[in-house]
């Protein structure tokens, strides 16, 4: 294998995937450093590191306020579609009723259906319910999205937990929802973290929906309140990278975190040999 | 099975009641009202009274018979997608190859920065490119200029359909790779050594083996980026709807995503706009549909 593409081209092909990956990011965050990044150079190296774009969008923008929103919208998301998928992921793990089979096709297919199909009829929806330029009314339709992806990931973590730690449970007294909750919740927990991962970024990095939900600026999301620097004067480059590496970089962090400890564990698991 | 959880009948749908409403409300309803909405004649009078008149297949024949869904829309829905899929999938897997081969320290170096590619959001990512092409401050455009394929001096690429597509193509591209890759790769490390081994002792070249190996073994793999991906890039809006004129002020660049949203949320006009999405959505379905036949055909072979 390594004699066709040898050691240095290999070298070369990785150097050539880590810069064209990296770049944007590259430029986000170099660019909310630069200066000079309003004066219209074409470069991409800052001509110096300063933290004034950060402190302008932090301190003179609306910018915290729509942080704060999007913050509001990921945790009540996270929150509210992990407990209903783990209601859910026990139903069709744990008990044999009619119309379970029926029900987790009918749960698979809906997360095929796109969201932006969707958009017309939810906000006609969100209008006549009094639910448009609510933190709540975003997060409800964020929930629903996230919820079928959630419900079959939790059911394999559901369905992994041996049924004799339930019936101890109730040898030792304990009701339905004790158990639930002092057996069941702790061991699916790990799951729970998975799915909360894949929530908080949908419903953090949304646009579509937040845009159209949202007319009032005091409402924007941080992805919809972007737009707020641009403007017919001329675009704020510093203060839309500043703004772009705010909500990109942690969520970036996390999740490569997340997704190379995955990646390795496949890796390591499927190499043995 | 003789714990009290199996005791009561009810308790499982009393579990899957708020998903079920949650999923009824705010999916199925949708997707009927939709439809609804697409035989209705509904406008801003409509949302304002409420009541809309139905008015059969009216909002099709208007979106069918518009030259600006044959010339505009649905060209560059189509071609662009075909175009991202295919480039998505091949450099997804020359990553993936790439990957494959690797030590394992480098691996995992390439592989952050393919992950950091992926965790791009799509709007902060759009706006690194539109910055990057911009006619006044843009670094490609300046390379772009060198190599004497702008003038920089009076283009905006922006305002240019195929260079807008082309920059959209780039954007999605990279942000859809990194899925394909480790998917791949995925794939390629189930694949016993021995095999590629022996292929090669009987003298085959590196796309020999690809060709004859690799791919047959990996067509699950491949078939489900394929599918995913044809359908993340028919539906692209956000990419498109944040560009310089993707919003509707330069209606050369419309495609059916923002076509849709734009008819409905800018002009009101939303028995229309749900007719296009309605139209959208079964193009996909269609697809789909196409694609996986073509799939089962082969494999009774």
């Amino acid at each position: 294998m390594r004699r066709l593409l040898g050691r240095g081209g290999l070298v070369l092909a990785s150097v050539v995937v880590v810069v064209f990956s990296i770049f944007p990011v590259f430029v986000m965050v170099g660019t909310a450093l630069d200066p000079a990044a309003n004066a219209g150079g074409r470069g991409v190296i800052p001509s110096g590191i300063s933290f004034e774009h950060f402190g302008r969008v932090l301190s003179e923008t609306r910018f915290p306020d729509y942080l704060l929103n999007s913050l509001i919208v990921a945790v009540v998301t996270v929150v509210a579609s992990g407990l209903l998928a783990l209601f859910a992921a026990v139903a069709v793990a744990r008990f044999r009723f009619s119309g379970r089979t029926k029900i987790l096709m009918m749960i698979l297919i809906v997360q095929m259906v796109p969201m932006e199909a969707l958009v017309i009829p939810l906000f006609l929806q969100a209008k006549t319910l009094g639910l448009l330029n609510s933190l709540l009314g975003l997060s409800v339709v964020y929930i629903a999205f996230s919820l079928s992806f959630a419900i079959w990931t939790l059911r394999g973590f559901v369905a992994a937990v041996p049924v004799e730690l339930e019936e101890a449970a109730y040898l030792d007294g304990a009701s339905w929802w004790q158990m639930f909750w002092k057996v069941l919740f702790p061991l699916v927990a790990p799951g729970l973290v998975a799915v909360s991962v894949f929530s908080f970024i949908l419903a953090w990095n949304e646009f579509i929906f937040a845009l159209t939900f949202m007319a009032d600026d005091d409402m924007y999301t941080a992805a919809v309140g972007l737009r707020t620097f641009f403007t017919r004067g001329g675009t704020d480059w510093g203060a839309v990278m500043a703004a772009s590496s705010i909500i990109t970089v942690p969520v970036m962090i996390f999740f490569v975190a997340v997704q190379s400890r995955l990646s390795s564990g496949l890796m390591s698991g499927a190499t043995k040999g | 099975m003789s714990s009290p959880a199996l005791g009561s009948a009810r308790r499982p749908w009393l579990l899957l009641a708020p998903t079920l409403a949650v999923i009824g409300i705010l999916l199925l309803w949708p997707m009927v009202r939709v439809v609804v909405l697409s035989f209705q004649d509904f406008g801003l009078r409509e949302l304002v009274r409420g009541g809309a008149e139905l008015i059969g297949l009216q909002n099709y024949r208007d979106i069918l018979t518009d030259e600006r869904l044959w010339r505009v829309a649905l060209p560059n829905t189509v071609v662009f997608a075909l175009v991202c899929v295919v480039l998505t999938v091949v450099v997804g897997t020359l990553v993936a190859l790439l990957l494959h081969r690797l030590s394992p320290g480098w691996r995992t170096l390439v592989m952050m920065a393919v992950m950091a590619a992926w965790a791009i959001p799509a709007v902060t990512g759009t706006y690194v490119w539109v910055y990057l092409f911009d006619a006044r401050a843009g670094f490609l455009t300046g390379v772009l200029g060198q190599l004497g394929l702008v003038d920089v001096a009076t283009q905006n690429l922006f305002t240019e359909r195929g260079w807008f597509y082309a920059i959209a193509t780039l954007n999605v591209v990279h942000h859809g790779f990194p899925f394909v890759a480790v998917t791949v790769l995925a794939g390629l490390v189930t694949i016993p050594s021995e095999l590629p081994e022996a292929a090669m002792i009987d003298g085959a070249n590196a796309w020999q083996r690809f060709r004859h190996v690799t791919l047959p073994m990996l067509k699950p793999v491949f078939a489900i980026v394929t599918i995913l991906s044809t359908i993340w890039d028919f539906k692209v809006f956000t990419q498109i709807y944040l560009m310089p004129g993707g919003d509707g002020s330069n209606r050369e660049v419309l495609n059916l995503g923002t076509w849709s949203y734009i008819t409905a949320m800018s002009q009101n006009q939303f028995g229309l706009g749900a007719a296009i999405a309605v139209l959208l959505t079964v193009l996909l379905l269609v697809i789909t549909a196409v694609y996986l036949r073509t799939l089962f055909k082969e494999e009774e072979l």
